[in-house]
């Protein structure tokens, strides 16, 4: 199965919160749908299961019209949501025949999920009763009851300690081992590089970055390297390299122990590490650690979304002082 | 189709696993049927005219039952009427004994020794008999409903006319014998009797007030409560919010149906197995004919259902079910208005304001069954209210789901319902 959302708007009154969302995801295949707050990614995944329409463009399955009432779709929300006062096991039965399960097959199946996430013994218990963590797992345990083909998980992990995280981890592993389609929302960074072989990054309605992760952070690494001197710490490191390579280098950022450098145009690694080995030999420095550069998704995200932050604030910056002026102009017309 | 059955199997459950609704369904049962049988265990003879083991009322034998009475009632259990007759009106106690048959009497010495015996208590009530055109009643506290001066008036009224008659030389029995006939009359009701019908509908329309706003908050409330729990986000995205919102009402209207379904089963059926114990003395509110009856639950239901979705419909504009009575007290208050005017229209079942509600959705519920209990209204008029009534509803319901859809996904301060029209309009 191939999903494929192509151009999607969405307005709500005269505010355009969707500004042609596109990408594609496949069975089998995990995709990041990341983005800060406000971005626009619980609207989209609304489009998508027709909670809301869209102004604008269409979803495909397999190249034919998506029609979400045909097909099983499970649905992790981030605000999660059961009847706190019902029996876990009756709200169970009645989300998954809402979705078109028989009834035995719905308490079958409501048995299996709550066994595999070690929930079980709780399934005549009303969900008040339970932990957050168990709450949590019953809300993914109701997600998955009715077999979708299509899983959306909307920050699946909050609230898990590691060891109910671990079980989750493998669960979703299992789901995209089966081939279903995962669409996998979250902050953490670190659950989606591990899942996800695809990421859509959406910033104030727009997809400011997607394709393929790897290639991604492959893509950013590109020109830039780490390095690091045995027994100095960063800025001492940072000072020398400042020092004594600035023609070839440029300094892009620190990780914990190393610090980025992006090779200046026309300049290779060669050069660079040339350069590099004879300083450090001249200063009496030791080369630590001399590699190319594999940004985390954590630091290609805050350099995709933080820049256009960036040129937000700008705008709307520059926007202020045009109101204000124009306010100006107003007074004295007074 | 089977998604809306299974919405209203679920909410269905959650009525019927609901403590108080178990409660309440069956204290209602148990007092109304076991109350039925008062008569058989207690002696309710005073108020029903059939002495306990006797299944049969003799209305031949009521002045011999009042008799009896009469002489049930223990000496200490008289009350003490202390008077002064300075006008000679009492020819004999024997006399006040037959107006006042529950006291017995004593002579006082004068005005100040009436009062200070009613004062102390020892005595209930004090008459003075001036002349046979004045008197005054002395009590302490008076009650409510005491009838004692007017059966005080009518005691001097015959005392006085029984002395004129003896002035004029006429013997007072004589006359009264021949002049007090009562004449044997019959009347016969070719429509409906409007004394006779008039307590049930009093009680069904109080019924059916309390029904839709008892329930139709807690349609509000199972609404926002799914809101607050943010169930919503999961259940819209797994069925059609129009089915959420037809599911929860229809779920409310069979719930109600049950409730009031088993307990007037209940107090009819208690009713009819002790209808001759009771001296058919429930009959008015009791014997309600098939045919008001089908009227009730025809315009009932109609009605129920139409405030239903609009109760439902109001729930998904808030967020918390605190702020329910914020969006629904224009409801309410037409709820209110409609139960007020139909009430006090009761005894003019025809006159313009009940034909004018009995055709209105907001009040035909109500009007409509009075009209058939208590009016003339012919079949052709019930089928037009039925009709107009039910129509609304499928509008009402058809409006109330577009809220709804657009509502319950939208959290925070409550959303006026003029709002909600306006963003609707604006979505299509």
């Amino acid at each position: 199965m191939k999903l494929e959302v192509k151009d999607i708007k969405k307005t709500f009154g005269d505010k355009e919160i969707l500004k042609g969302i596109n990408f594609e995801v496949e069975s089998g295949k995990a995709l990041g749908l990341l983005g800060r707050n406000g971005a626009g990614k619980t609207t989209t995944i609304r489009i998508l299961m027709d909670v809301f329409h869209a102004n604008s463009g269409e979803i495909l399955l397999d190249g034919e019209k998506f029609n979400p009432r045909k097909i099983t779709i499970g649905y992790l929300p981030e605000e999660r949501g059961l009847y706190p006062k019902r029996k876990v096991i009756d709200q169970m039965i009645y989300l998954a025949r809402l979705r078109g399960v028989s009834k035995k097959k719905a308490r079958e199946n409501s048995i299996k999920w709550l066994k595999r996430l070690e929930v079980d013994e709780y399934a005549n218990r009303a969900l008040e009763t339970l932990s957050k963590g168990n709450q949590q797992k019953v809300q993914l345990a109701s997600t998955l009851v009715s077999e979708p083909n299509i899983v959306i998980l909307d920050e699946p992990f909050s609230g898990l300690d590691p060891v109910n995280s671990q079980i989750l981890k493998d669960v979703v592993n299992e789901l995209i081992e089966e081939g279903r389609i995962v669409i996998f929302s979250s902050h953490q960074m670190s659950y989606v590089e591990e899942f996800c072989r695809d990421i859509v990054i959406i910033n104030h309605g727009e997809v400011v970055l997607s394709g393929n992760l790897l290639d991604i952070q492959k893509e950013y690494g590109r020109d830039q390297l780490v390095i690091s001197l045995v027994d100095t710490d960063l800025a001492s490191s940072n000072a020398f390299l400042e020092k004594n390579l600035s023609d070839i280098i440029e300094i892009t950022g620190f990780t914990k122990t190393d610090v980025i450098v992006k090779l200046k145009e026309g300049k290779n690694r060669m050069e660079l590490f040339a350069a590099l080995f004879e300083n450090a030999n001249k200063e009496g420095y030791e080369i630590e650690h001399f590699e190319t550069y594999k940004p985390s998704l954590n630091d290609i995200f805050v350099e995709r979304v933080g820049e256009d932050e960036q040129e937000q604030e700008e705008k709307a910056n520059e926007a202020n002082a045009d109101n204000s002026k124009a306010n100006e102009g107003g007074k004295e017309n007074e | 189709m089977s998604k809306l059955f299974t919405v209203i199997g679920y909410e269905i459950k959650d009525y019927l696993q609901n403590k108080s609704f178990i409660i309440m369904t069956i204290l209602l049962t148990v007092v109304l049927f076991g109350g039925s049988f008062l008569p058989r265990v207690f002696d309710l003879s005073s108020m029903t005219g059939v002495e306990k083991d006797s299944s049969k009322s003799d209305d031949s034998d009521d002045s011999d039952d009042s008799e009896e009475a009469d002489d049930s009632i223990a000496e200490e259990d008289l009350q003490l009427v202390v008077y002064l007759d300075e006008g000679n009106v009492v020819a004999s106690e024997d006399t006040l004994k037959e107006f006042f048959p529950d006291c017995k009497f004593e002579k006082a010495d004068s005005m100040d020794s009436i009062k200070k015996d009613v004062k102390s208590g020892k005595a209930a009530k004090g008459f003075y008999f001036k002349d046979n055109l004045h008197y005054e009643y002395i009590v302490l506290n008076s009650e409510m409903f005491d009838e004692t001066e007017a059966m005080l008036e009518a005691y001097v009224t015959n005392s006085y006319k029984q002395q004129c008659l003896s002035s004029l030389g006429v013997d007072a029995s004589s006359f009264v014998e021949q002049y007090e006939q009562i004449p044997e009359g019959k009347t016969t009701i070719m429509g409906k009797d409007a004394s006779q019908n008039y307590w049930y509908c009093y009680i069904l329309v109080i019924v059916i007030f309390m029904l839709i706003i008892l329930y139709g908050v807690m349609i509000a409330t199972s609404v926002t409560n799914e809101k607050s729990n943010r169930s919503i986000e999961v259940l819209v995205t797994s069925i059609d919010s129009t089915h959420l919102l037809f599911g929860k009402v229809f779920a409310g209207t069979i719930a109600v149906v049950i409730q009031v379904g088993v307990v007037m089963a209940a107090a009819l059926i208690g009713y009819s197995i002790n209808h001759d114990a009771w001296g058919n003395k429930l009959d008015m509110f009791l014997d309600i004919p098939a045919n008001v009856l089908a009227g009730f639950i025809v315009f009932g239901v109609g009605g129920f259902i139409f405030y239903a979705f609009i109760y439902g419909a109001l729930g998904a504009l808030v967020s918390k079910t605190e702020d329910i009575n914020k969006v629904a007290g224009s409801a309410q208050m037409i709820i209110m208005i409609v139960y007020f005017l139909v009430l006090l229209n009761l005894q003019s079942p025809d006159g313009a304001i009940m034909k004018v509600c009995s055709y209105l959705p907001i009040s035909s519920y109500s009007a409509m069954f009075v009209r058939i209990a208590m009016g003339s209204v012919t079949r052709f008029e019930i089928v037009i209210s039925a009709v107009v009534l039910f129509a609304s509803t499928i509008l009402v319901g058809w409006l109330a789901a577009k809220i709804y859809r657009m509502g319950t996904l939208r959290y925070g301060n409550p959303i006026k319902v003029s709002n909600a029209l306006k963003l609707i309009k604006n979505q299509d």
